[in-house]
Parts: structure tokens; C-alpha cells; sequence
């Protein structure tokens, strides 16, 4: 096989690029809480009007539009940091920020409203049927979620105020963002399982 | 062939490694983020669980080697089966696993660490931390009644047995929350291996050139997130049950004990292939190594890999075959079960095709490549059987299926992995592990491996249960029992030689050299043990053997990719 | 191919003594870990446990923290080289020289799996003839052999008569179009992965020894994927379908146009220009 030295293999001397270790990782973050979140909406939905007491979702769920017009949009917001941070306007950076840290608090005082209003008015726990069961570990596992990415957010834009955020940060803040989007599309697939199918 | 010789890597350490005695070097090993350290501790650390685990099967087997032994209390016998099964997946296996996995991916690829260094560190702690928080059950019983509290339900802690009501106490707590951190650490580690393999690789390692070990770790570990993930939750459910009252598996309730079963089982049969896929990775390693042959049908060991993965993923009702599930259920998941054997079998002919015609050499690591090879194949062979529903309606929860699990997980994993020791170990210390305690390690294991497990089946399709404490005599399982028994004990004594060879060989083994198996992948391109930064400076692929290309420059693989 | 590789040699064994960045150790992911183990420790003896846990990761968060922003806590590990050989050991004896065939380089050109595939849904199309031709003679009915299939699919249908199943029924024919269809596409799509296998006769392979590998394949599964077939299912019919699936599934993957291999590309220039034939069409021992 004498000759086959003598062929040149197209040498592409393309740059080495690997892609980033923060996308990637966060992208497998993702996999593996979806796949919790999975778990708790098919617990969700398998004891759906299986509970052996009242109150049924019917009675006393009502729709968090409020609170699903913030969270939803704080994904926009988010979305506008990063862009803002990658053309190195921190200015813009932080207001957008402040908008998705505000938006996502207004969405978590909803809940825990909905949360008071069914404890405290109804009279639903975690313990008084498979309804409380569920409802409250799903709502609640997705506003820990919430609470996180509050508080990471919360904490960039302390320090983006405080002037130590600079275009360099752009793709760690954009591995944040990735989270909270999430955060927003599994909202969206509670909403649906919670308070439209489940009604 | 004529002799070439050619520098890859330029390495050295500036002056000996100056560890700090005392301790200094306990705080060295806590605050370390080399993966390479990490790597040797989860190995170490898996290796001590292994020992604690086999003493438990050991004691379950005298208890079980004649009828109507007392041996050991019937609660003792409980936690003694429930600690061993836990202790062996989520302690043992899991760990030495991905310790062997922290050590080499980043050598096979050239890197100089994990994509998350601290993650890492942190991934390990929790592990380890939750070992320790199980084992802790012995100790801090709540009330210190008996012999502390260990969790007794049996490692799937069937609901609703698991109930506060069943199960009072902190026994089954202890059991959820041990297997809770640990199921965190392992999606972090998880989490780092996929970074690692995808966004660390050298220059030239194209995914289509990276090693298979490496391969197949990632697909193991992107089955990780979509499977241990369950087990969490699940387990977040099932605290939530004991501490805050919820229903989820509380039958009063209207809660369902066969979800905690869907729930468990579709961790627990994918878990089985990401054990088993990092040993495939040993395997693809050593073989070709030692039949001095590149692997056979690269591509196709990947495409398999991904298969296994993805069909793995829907056939964990094979487990519940008893519970009832229906026809359709049944039909699916039986076929499902029998497609998963299709790729499998694909990587067992290309096993085969890399052997033949190879100029085979019967080093220990290859001893037990090809006791895995065998003893895999009957393994798989019984888990066909099983698959069939009708079958498994006869002999669920039956010593059968003891049988065919732990053919599985010692005549295959373990096997593999007591391949993959003789064969790293002088990588990772620079000697060489002595070859004949090796032979007498392998031959004694071999005998009291298929004294155990062959005679196991046995018992099983004699209608012996799973679990059971005692039997009377006159059943017809004495004889079994007994030599299974025998088998324990030879087994035992091997693993002793083994630890013995690894202690021993860490002072007065062979030096090894950076390449002693003449070897094609890049770990063996630095030295033994490697310096903390790997390679002094990035090396290149150009195929998926860098080290035969510069081994053999006038034959090179990358002129046939 | 040679300069490429002498470059990368270079390249790795240039003398080049410097520091090498590698993350600082750090004590606080371990101190997070015990922190959370503590909690959950506290969780089964006593929530004072916990708080402490608690104390430990607040430290432990913000160290670490600390580590990574605003910038990674790197320490350097001075490197000095030297060269570390690598040479096979094995490589002492000298190897009687090779031919141009030391490397199978098997197979040159193949099809590509969508060949496969067409080749499947063309099979499965003609496949309906043999199998309405079945109907016919034995229950004079073209719609038999479609209940039949759909009855695979049906567990309701398990104790119909033949009667019954020679009638024409809307549902019948549409599982059955679709058990079908899936199964043709599949079985194209596998017959198309195994091509490489056997790429110089297509229609050799397709139309005898993939019908019999499917048949044998099916024959040992039937039982459990659908008894209802299986108690029902004539053999020689089968066979014959499948033979006459095969030889069309061939012909039209014998009209695709075939495909190069990467091993193609390691053949010398003159072969691949067409001018001198390949020399893997040789049958040379192994």
C-alpha cells in the first residue's frame, strides 16, 4: 500500500472548535431535571380524580394568568440581558435584569398566594388527598426552581450594578439564561397539566 | 515492520512531587480537583464498600448453606440482603465505575482535567458522604434499640412497605436519603463526563476517532440524566411520604404502590446497562490490545452502544411481568426485552471478529475479557429466558432470577472490571500487578464464580424464592445451597488475593514504564502515573490509534479513515 | 498523508519547558458536600445535625463561588520535559513485507440505506399481490390476508372465523395498511444497513436470504408478538410473499445508484480514476 502515502487526504486545517463546556453541561442539567419534572406531572396526572376526598382541582384551582404572563415574558427580558451583555451595554444588561428578577417574583408571590389562599382559606394540604399530594410537590418542586434562578439572578445583578459584570460574563450569564428558560417551558407544561387538563 | 521510535510527549515533573507528610497529605487528597486523584479515591472508595458488601453476602450465604440454620437473626437476614444489593449498585459499582471512567477520559482524549473540576470533587463527596450516611444506619439507630437501624425493605423498597406505618423508625430513611445523595453525585459526574467528552477532546480527536471507552461512557452517562433523575424523584416523593405526610404511595390513600414500582424499575434496568456499558468500554480496550487488532466494526460497536441506550430505556416493565400489566403491556415490553439482545449481540460478534485470527495474548486482563465474554453470553442467554413473560411468571422472585442478575453483575461487570485493574494499574501507579497472584486471582475466581452462580439456577427452577430467611430440609436445595455456598467462599478467598496483589504490587510490583501493553490509546503516551497537568503539551490525534500511527509510520490507520 | 504526520510529530516533541494552568485545589466543594450530607443526617437524628450542615454550606457556596468568578483560581505546575519514547515492543522482529492487501479494505462502493428503503416500500407495494392472490385461492377473498395481518393488531378479532375475516372491513384495512407499511419501511431500512455486507448482489440477497432470515426471524417470535397469526399464518404463502417482496426490493436497489466508502479513499489514485480496476475485487485469501 506503497501508493496510498502518496495521496493527499484533504487536509481541512480548520480552527479546533469544541463547543462550550457551559452550554453542554447546562444542557445535561436540563435532561436530567426534565426527567424529574416527568416523573412528578406522570405522578400528576395518574392520580388525577383518584383521590379518595375533596376538594377536586375544579373546585378550587383558578387560572394564574397574572403569574404566567411574568414568567413567561422574564424569559424575554432574560433574553434581552444576555443580547444587551454580548454588545457589552451592562447598562441595558442590568435593567434587563431587574425586569426578569421582578417579573419572576411577581410570578412567585402569585403562588404563594394561590399557595395561602389553598392552605389557610380551602383548607388543602400536601395531606388531605392525592390532589394536595401532587399538586404541592409539582408546583412546589417548579417554584424551587424558580427560586434558584431568582436568587442567581438576583446575585448578577448585584454584582452587574456593582459594575463587575463585563462582556467577558456574556456566556456564563447566557448558561443562566438557559436555565431559566427552562424554568419558563416546564411552567408551561405545569400550567397545562395543572390547571388545564387537570381541571 | 521495521522499528520505529518517536517522541510523542515531553514529560517530566520539576523535582520529585513534594508530598507534604502527615497531615499535610490528608488535606492534599480533601481539597483535590485532579480527576486523576478523584478517580483513585472513588476506585478506593468502592474497593472498601466492596469488601463490607462481600462480608454481607458471605454471612447470607453460611446463613443459607444448610436448612433451618440460625446463623444470623431473620432481621439481621433482612438488612444483611438489603444492605448488600444497595450497597453493591449504588456503592460500589457506580463509584469504581465512574472512577475508573474520572481517570482515563480525560487521558484517552489528551485533556488536562474534567470539564468541571469542582464539580467533580463535589460529585465524589456526595457519594461518598451518602456511603457513609448508610452504613451510619448501623450506628445511630434511632432509640439505638437492637442493632441499629439498617434499612430492611430490600434494595427496590417495594411500597407500601416503605410506609411510615410498615416501616417505623429512620431504618428506610436512612435507605432514601443515602441513596438520594448518591443518585446526585452521580448525574453530576454525569453531567462532567458528557462536557468533558464532548468539549475537552485534543486537537484531531474528532468524535468518529475518540476511543470507545470513551463512547460508551458518554452514552452511559447521557442515559444517567434520564434515568437516575426518576430515581430521585421518586425518592423525593417517597420523603415526602415519611416526613410531611403526602400520598404517594400510601395505598389508604388511594395511593399506588405498583408507580413506586414503574418508578423504581425504570431507574433500575436502565441502571443495569449503565454498569454495563462502561465494562463494554474495558472490553473494547483490552481485547484489541491483546489480540494485538484493531477493534472490529468501530462504527458499529458506537451505533450499538446508542441502541442499547435507547432501547434500554423502555423495557423496565419486564421486572413487573407479575404485577398483571395486561396483555398489551406484557406483549411490549417482552419484545422490547428481546430487542435490547440485538445490539448486545452485534457487540459480542464484534468481540469476537477483533479475537479471530488475532495473535492473542493470555495476560490477566485478557483472561477475564474472556471469562466476561462467556460468562456474559450465558447471562444474556438466562435473560431471554426470562424476557418471555410466561417464563417469568414461573420463576420471578425465584433464586433463578438471583442467578441470572449476579451472572450479570460478577461473571460480567466485575469480571470486566478485574480486567480493567490488572490492565490500568500500572498506568495509575506505575507497576506492574504481579501475574501470577493474577493467574491464581483469576483460576479460584472462575471456579467459585460458576460454583456459585451456575449451581444458584438450580434452586430457582426448584422453587426456591428469593429472600427467604431459612428452608426445611427434604426439598431437594440442600446439595445446591451448599455448594453455592463452597463457591462464596472460593470467591472470597480470590478477591482476598486480589486485594493482597494490589497492596503488594504498590511496593514491590515490576516497574511499568508509560506503555507496558504496547498499547494504541493516548493514556499510554504519558507516564506512569501520569504528572498532574497528563501531557506536558497537547498531543494530536490523527486517528482513532494516535499511538499506533506514531508507532508504525509507514502502516498508519489514518490513511484508511 | 506523510507530511501531515511528521507535522504533528513536531508539533508534540518540540523541547518546551514552561507552566502549566491547572485549577487550584479547593477545600469547598467537599465542605458543600458535608454540609448537605449533614442535613440530610440531621434529617434521621437530630435537626442540630442539620443546622450545622447548614452553617457549613453558606461558607462553602460563597468559597466556592470565589474560586470560579471573577476569575478562576489557577495554580501553575512548572513543567520541564523530557522525551518519554513511544515504540512498540513489539516491533523487533522484521514483518515479511506487505501486499496492497494486508488491510481488507471491504466494501469499496456499497448503497446508500435510502437505497434500502425504497427498496422496502417498492417490496411491500408488490408484497400485496402474492398476498391478495392467497386470499383468493384458499377463501376466495382478497381481504382475508388484510383481516389476517389487522387481526395481529386486534386482540378482539382472536376468535373470528374465517368467514369473518374474508369480509371487507374499513378498520380492518387500515391497520393492516399500517402494520404493513411500518413493517416494510423497517424491514428496508435493515436490509439497507446489512447491504454493505453483501453489496454486489442485490437481488441475490434480498429475494432468498433475506426472505429466509426474516421468516426464521419471525417464525421464532410470532408466538408471542401475535398467537392469532400464528395459529392462522400459512408457512409456504409466507415464504413465497417474502421471496417475492425480496426479488422486487432487490431489483429496485439494483437500480439505485451506488455509494463510496471512506475506504475508498485510501485506494491509490489510479484505482479511483477508473484505470486501473480495484484490486479488492481480487478474491485473495485471507
Amino acid at each position: 500500500m506503497t501508493q496510498t502515502n502518496a495521496i493527499p487526504i484533504s487536509a481541512d486545517e480548520q480552527p479546533w472548535v469544541l463547543p462550550d463546556k457551559g452550554i453542554v453541561g447546562m444542557w445535561c442539567l436540563i435532561a436530567a431535571e426534565a426527567a424529574i419534572f416527568l416523573i412528578f406531572v406522570v405522578a400528576y396526572l395518574y392520580y388525577l380524580g383518584k383521590s379518595l376526598s375533596g376538594p377536586t382541582p375544579a373546585q378550587v384551582l383558578e387560572l394564574p394568568i397574572l403569574g404566567t404572563i411574568c414568567l413567561l415574558s422574564s424569559s424575554l427580558t432574560v433574553h434581552a440581558a444576555v443580547t444587551a451583555l454580548r454588545r457589552a451595554d451592562v447598562r441595558r444588561c442590568s435593567l434587563a435584569l431587574g425586569a426578569t428578577v421582578a417579573l419572576g417574583s411577581i410570578f412567585l408571590l402569585t403562588t404563594a398566594q394561590e399557595w395561602h389562599h389553598l392552605i389557610y382559606e380551602v383548607g388543602l394540604t400536601i395531606q388531605t388527598n392525592l390532589f394536595g399530594t401532587t399538586y404541592f410537590s409539582l408546583v412546589g418542586l417548579h417554584a424551587t426552581h424558580v427560586i434558584i434562578g431568582l436568587l442567581l439572578l438576583s446575585a448578577v445583578l448585584l454584582f452587574s450594578l456593582g459594575g463587575h459584570v463585563t462582556a467577558h460574563h456574556a456566556e456564563r450569564l447566557e448558561v443562566l439564561s438557559l436555565y431559566w428558560h427552562f424554568v419558563d417551558a416546564v411552567w408551561i407544561v405545569v400550567f397545562l397539566v395543572v390547571y388545564v387538563i387537570g381541571r | 515492520m521495521a522499528t520505529s521510535t518517536t517522541a510523542l510527549e515531553a514529560i517530566d515533573v520539576t523535582g520529585p512531587t513534594s508530598q507534604p507528610p502527615g497531615p499535610g497529605i490528608v488535606y492534599q487528597w480533601l481539597t483535590t480537583v485532579d480527576h486523576k486523584k478523584i478517580g483513585l479515591m472513588y476506585i478506593v472508595y468502592a474497593l472498601l464498600f466492596l469488601v463490607i458488601a462481600g462480608v454481607q453476602a458471605m454471612l447470607m450465604r453460611i446463613q443459607l448453606a444448610v436448612p433451618n440454620n440460625h446463623f444470623v437473626s431473620p432481621q439481621t437476614f433482612n438488612r444483611l440482603f438489603t444492605m448488600h444489593g444497595t450497597t453493591m449498585i449504588f456503592f460500589v459499582a457506580v463509584p469504581v465505575l465512574f472512577g475508573f471512567g474520572n481517570y482515563l477520559i480525560p487521558l484517552m482524549i489528551g485533556a488536562r482535567d474534567m470539564a468541571f473540576p469542582r464539580l467533580n470533587a463535589f460529585s465524589f463527596w456526595l457519594s461518598a458522604f451518602g456511603g457513609v450516611l448508610l452504613y451510619l444506619s448501623y450506628f445511630a439507630g434511632s432509640g439505638l434499640y437492637g442493632a441499629g437501624s439498617a434499612p430492611d425493605v430490600g434494595w427496590f423498597a417495594y411500597a407500601p412497605l416503605t410506609s411510615k406505618v410498615f416501616s417505623p423508625g429512620h431504618s428506610t430513611d436512612y435507605w432514601t436519603l443515602a441513596v438520594l445523595l448518591s443518585g446526585i453525585g452521580t448525574t453530576g459526574t454525569a453531567v462532567n463526563i458528557v462536557a468533558t467528552a464532548l468539549c475537552m477532546r485534543c486537537k484531531g480527536m474528532t468524535l468518529n476517532r475518540m476511543p470507545l471507552l470513551v463512547w460508551l461512557y458518554t452514552v452511559a452517562s447521557c442515559m444517567v440524566f434520564v434515568v437516575v433523575s426518576p430515581l430521585s424523584a421518586a425518592q423525593i416523593m417517597l420523603c415526602l411520604d415519611r416526613y410531611l405526610g403526602s400520598h404517594f404511595f400510601d395505598t389508604q390513600a388511594g395511593g399506588s404502590a405498583v408507580l413506586w414500582m414503574h418508578f423504581f424499575w425504570i431507574f433500575g434496568h436502565p441502571e443495569v446497562y449503565i454498569l454495563i456499558l462502561p465494562t463494554f468500554a474495558f472490553i473494547n480496550e483490552i481485547v484489541p490490545v491483546f489480540s494485538r487488532k484493531a477493534i472490529f466494526g468501530y462504527p458499529a460497536m458506537v451505533a450499538a452502544s446508542v441502541g442499547i441506550g435507547f432501547v434500554s430505556l423502555s423495557v423496565w416493565a419486564h421486572h413487573m411481568f407479575t404485577v398483571g400489566m395486561g396483555p398489551a403491556g406484557n406483549t411490549f415490553f417482552v419484545f422490547a426485552t428481546m430487542v435490547v439482545s440485538v445490539p448486545t449481540g452485534i457487540k459480542m460478534f464484534n468481540w469476537l471478529a477483533t479475537i479471530w485470527g488475532g495473535k492473542v495474548i493470555y495476560r490477566v486482563p485478557m483472561l477475564f475479557s474472556v471469562g466476561f465474554l462467556f460468562q456474559f453470553l450465558i447471562a444474556g442467554l438466562t435473560g431471554i429466558m426470562l424476557s418471555s413473560a410466561p417464563f417469568d411468571w414461573q420463576l420471578s422472585a425465584s433464586y433463578f432470577v438471583v442467578a441470572h442478575f449476579h451472572y450479570v453483575i460478577v461473571g460480567g461487570i466485575m469480571f470486566s472490571l478485574f480486567a480493567a485493574f490488572y490492565y490500568w494499574y500500572p498506568k495509575m501507579t506505575g507497576r506492574m500487578m504481579d501475574e501470577t497472584l493474577g493467574k491464581w486471582h483469576f483460576w479460584l475466581f472462575v471456579i467459585g464464580f460458576h460454583l456459585t452462580f451456575d449451581f444458584m439456577h438450580i434452586p430457582g427452577l426448584l422453587g426456591m424464592p428469593r429472600r427467604v430467611y431459612t428452608y426445611e430440609a427434604g426439598r431437594g436445595w440442600e446439595v445446591w445451597n451448599f455448594i453455592v455456598g463452597i463457591g462464596a467462599i472460593v470467591q472470597g478467598i480470590a478477591t482476598l488475593i486480589f486485594v493482597y496483589n494490589l497492596i503488594h504490587s504498590y511496593f514491590r510490583g515490576k516497574e511499568a514504564g508509560p506503555d507496558p501493553w504496547d498499547a494504541w490509546t493516548l493514556e499510554w503516551a504519558t507516564t506512569s502515573p501520569p504528572p498532574d497537568y497528563n501531557f506536558a503539551m497537547e498531543p494530536t490525534a490523527t486517528s482513532a490509534r494516535p499511538l499506533w500511527d506514531l508507532k508504525h509510520p509507514d502502516d498508519q490507520d489514518s490513511s484508511y479513515e | 498523508m506523510a507530511e501531515h504526520e511528521s507535522e504533528s510529530i513536531q508539533s508534540s516533541s518540540v523541547p518546551h519547558a514552561s507552566a502549566v494552568h491547572l485549577p487550584a485545589p479547593t477545600v469547598w466543594p467537599m465542605v458543600l458536600a458535608l454540609g448537605i450530607a449533614l442535613i440530610c443526617t440531621g434529617m434521621v437524628t437530630h435537626w442540630v445535625i442539620a443546622l450545622l450542615g447548614l452553617l457549613l454550606i453558606a461558607p462553602a457556596v460563597v468559597g466556592w463561588f470565589r474560586e470560579v468568578l471573577p476569575s478562576e483560581n489557577l495554580v501553575h505546575v512548572s513543567v520541564s520535559t523530557q522525551i518519554v519514547p513511544v515504540s512498540s515492543s513489539r516491533a523487533a522482529r522484521a514483518r515479511s513485507p506487505h501486499g496492497i492487501n494486508h488491510r481488507k479494505l471491504l466494501p469499496i462502493e456499497t448503497f446508500s440505506v435510502m437505497a434500502g428503503i425504497k427498496g422496502g416500500i417498492a417490496g411491500g407495494t408488490a408484497m400485496i399481490l402474492p398476498a391478495a392472490l392467497y386470499g383468493v385461492i384458499r377463501y376466495h377473498s382478497i381481504w382475508y390476508a388484510v383481516n389476517l395481518l389487522a387481526a395481529g393488531g386486534f386482540v378482539s378479532w382472536a376468535g373470528q372465523s374465517d368467514a369473518f375475516l374474508a369480509q371487507f372491513h374499513l378498520q380492518g384495512l387500515l391497520a393492516a395498511s399500517a402494520i404493513h407499511g411500518t413493517a416494510s419501511v423497517l424491514i428496508g431500512l435493515l436490509y439497507g444497513a446489512m447491504l454493505p455486507m453483501y453489496p454486489r448482489k442485490p437481488i441475490v440477497t434480498a429475494g432468498f436470504i433475506a426472505p429466509f432470515l426474516w421468516t426464521g426471524l419471525l417464525y421464532s417470535a410470532l408466538g408471542v408478538i401475535s398467537p392469532i397469526l400464528d395459529q392462522r399464518i400459512n408457512w409456504l404463502w409466507f415464504v413465497l410473499s417474502q421471496i417475492f417482496f425480496g426479488l422486487v426490493a432487490g431489483y429496485v436497489v439494483n437500480l439505485q445508484v451506488k455509494v463510496r466508502t471512506p475506504q475508498f479513499q485510501a485506494l491509490p489514485f489510479v484505482v479511483r480514476a477508473g484505470i486501473h480496476t480495484s484490486s479488492a475485487d481480487d478474491e485473495d485469501p485471507l
